[in-house]
């Protein structure tokens, strides 16, 4: 084996192979894949996102916090995700279509945050999480996310305000052609 | 590979590779020298970037436990830091030193001088700015979802660009070798040096410049990570051990005919084990299958390398001659690592076990293993042969070199055992439906840290002793050389 051209040919098929079978394979699949009703004529999921919302995301990406949080809801049997209240049901791959970059992170050292919209009680409730994380959590506070009002308490500015409607729009509790809510 | 080189090797060209030639320069051979000014460069950058990383390291790793430790500023938040210290890592450390030992190691294999050195350099030094101006953009504004693509596009393509000036030289060296001999670092080292760029250029491609459509990017991102950890990390080091094992045993190689089959199988499977680490995402299930079966498949080159290279120690007392040499110590280190790190990749590949430990500490410890405990071992017991090679000179310190083992050696063992055992109680713990608040082990981030710091010092150790000897080039002690 001592010609260059039959090692870097060699090797060229093995990527070439795996990026075929597996990116090529999977684009044809996935690459058109769209909003779709649950029902015929019921409205159309995932819902579209917020202006706020989208700001919110690069929010989201700016501070990293992919670092610590999954976006996706395993199903029952592989992980116990549903047990743990995160989800109503798995994740299916229409539920990202519409985002630019999809966040699914590996490695939670916080909860996942898939529909974390659907079990946050208020906006108050994720300022109050984000300002001052309950003690023990491993998750630090964001004070360049708030200002301070006039009474002393703190306010979310543009981008605290941003990051909350988009934690807000995290929802995956709707039932998609993939994966129908159980009534 | 010796074997061969030693046997095939025409009267009159043979010298014992990397060792000081007998004509020319009374220490540095004309091969040598011909490389010398790229791959110090290469060397000395990574160890820069090493230190950053480690300092980093060590800030991440209180911050897990002490989250308001230096948290006024949003700069240092713990999502930016450790975005940060994963590129310097595997950007900044590995893979300079990865490229300036292919460097060295193509050269001296083939015999072949290099002429306009500089090129490589200037290769480098594209790299080294994309990878500062990369950081700052992630430090001061923002950051890609995705492990190890987190820079800014334009970032990536000043990489390209720096990684053909620097790394087309492999194929270069190959074609114009004066030797007709092949060996099996060689292979190695020229598919890793195409398997990057490309896999890179095709990964930035279909996640920044024109995003696939939602999860797809995930696949392509994890098709890219095993690509990278597997091709270019791990072949780039598999081929350090296939050189620096049977040449400083001076002893043949086990089972060298199967090293092709090792080479051929490992090339064509690992590409396919990206969707193994995705499974119960939302990738459609024959994919995940696919990766599945790919990973199990692994065992081929796994088996392979292992009686390439544990056949060659077992024999004429080969382990405690390695334990002696400087240079072996940290090699097999890392060639123990790495065979436990395929072992376990195999082995978590499968689905009802890898529910448990996905998304926990688990994942991050078998990916040190890999990356740290085999990578970086066989690198800087590489860096202990070929230094005083290109410099003539000694390592200055025989009791750095011992810190700079031991430190390491602890604190790997240390950090990947503790990430395995509680990555795992915490997984056991969640599919018992306890509440996830309740599943997290303080002392997991209080050993992390330890072993931060314990890293550091080793690190610290090694680049007293290194840049004492790049910048100073005097000679110090036989004992230190021996260590």
């Amino acid at each position: 084996m001592n010609n260059l051209n039959l090692i870097l040919a060699g090797v060229f098929s093995t990527v070439a192979a795996s990026f075929g079978g597996l990116l090529l394979a999977g684009h044809a699949q996935l690459g058109a894949l769209g909003r779709a009703p649950a029902e015929e004529g019921g409205p159309l999921f995932p819902a579209l996102e917020p202006g706020l919302a989208i700001q919110g995301r690069q929010v989201y990406l700016q501070l990293g916090c992919v670092a610590c949080h999954t976006q996706q809801v395993r199903p029952a049997g592989q992980g116990s995700d549903i047990a743990q209240g995160w989800g109503v049901r798995p994740s299916v791959a229409r539920d990202y279509v519409l985002q630019s970059q999809v966040a699914l992170g590996n490695r939670r050292v916080g909860p996942d945050l898939a529909n974390y919209g659907a079990r946050a009680k208020s906006d108050a409730e994720i300022a109050a999480h984000l300002s001052a994380p309950a003690a023990g959590s491993a998750m630090p506070a964001f004070p360049t996310l708030f200002n301070q009002g006039k009474d002393g308490s703190l306010q979310p500015n543009e981008r605290g305000t941003a990051l909350i409607a988009y934690l807000k729009s995290l929802r995956q509790d709707y039932s998609s052609p993939e994966a129908k809510l159980k009534q | 590979m010796s074997q061969e080189n030693q046997q095939s090797r025409p009267q009159g060209q043979g010298r014992p590779q990397g060792r000081p030639a007998d004509t020319g320069s009374p220490r540095i051979s004309r091969v040598d020298a011909s490389v010398a000014s790229p791959v110090k460069f290469f060397f000395a950058s990574a160890l820069l970037w090493l230190l950053v990383s480690s300092v980093l390291a060590v800030i991440t790793a209180v911050k897990l436990h002490l989250p308001s430790f230096l948290n006024s500023c949003e700069y240092l938040t713990f999502g930016r830091l450790d975005a940060i210290q994963r590129n310097v890592f595997f950007y900044g450390w590995a893979s300079n030193a990865l490229i300036g030992l292919n460097l060295w190691l193509l050269a001296s294999l083939g015999r072949f001088e290099f002429r306009n050195g500089w090129i490589a350099t200037l290769g480098g030094l594209i790299w080294n700015l994309a990878l500062t101006v990369g950081i700052a953009t992630v430090l001061i504004d923002s950051q890609n979802a995705f492990e190890l693509l987190e820079l800014p596009r334009g970032v990536a393509l000043a990489f390209f660009v720096a990684f053909l000036l620097a790394a087309l030289w492999p194929a270069v060296a190959f074609v114009r070798r004066p030797t007709g001999q092949v060996f099996v670092s060689q292979w190695y080292i020229l598919g890793a040096s195409f398997v990057l760029p490309v896999v890179y250029l095709l990964t930035q491609l279909m996640v920044l410049w024109c995003p696939t459509n939602g999860v797809l990017q995930a696949l392509v991102h994890s098709w890219f990570l095993q690509n990278f950890l597997l091709l270019w990390l791990g072949a780039s080091a598999l081929a350090a051990v296939y050189y620096f094992l049977p040449k400083e045993l001076e002893t043949t190689l086990t089972g060298y005919y199967l090293s092709t089959v090792g080479f051929w199988t490992l090339f064509l499977f690992a590409g396919w084990t990206g969707p193994a680490t995705l499974l119960g995402s939302p990738v459609p299930l024959w994919i995940q299958s696919t990766g599945v079966v790919a990973a199990v498949l692994l065992f081929i080159p796994l088996t392979i390398t292992s009686i390439n290279f544990f056949g060659t120690l077992s024999r004429d007392s080969g382990w405690s001659r390695a334990w002696n040499n400087t240079t072996l110590r940290f090699v097999v280190f890392g060639l123990v690592a790495y065979t436990l790190a395929l072992a376990l990749q195999i082995l978590f590949s499968a689905r009802s076990l890898n529910a448990i430990i996905r998304f926990t500490s688990f994942a991050a410890g078998q990916q040190q293993l890999l990356t740290y405990a085999f990578v970086s071992m066989v690198i800087f017991g590489a860096a202990y042969y070929i230094l005083p090679r290109l410099t003539g000179a000694f390592w200055p310190s025989a009791k750095l070199v011992h810190l700079h083992f031991w430190s390491c050696a602890l604190a790997v063992v240390g950090s990947v055992a503790g990430s395995l055992f509680f990555g795992w109680t915490q997984g056991a713990a969640l599919a018992a439906a306890k509440p996830f608040a309740q599943t997290m082990h303080p002392q997991e981030a209080l050993l992390s840290s330890a072993c931060a710091v314990l890293f550091l010092i080793g690190h610290v150790a090694f680049a007293l002793n290194a840049l004492g000897m790049l910048t100073t080039c005097s000679s110090s002690t036989d004992e230190a050389r021996q260590a």
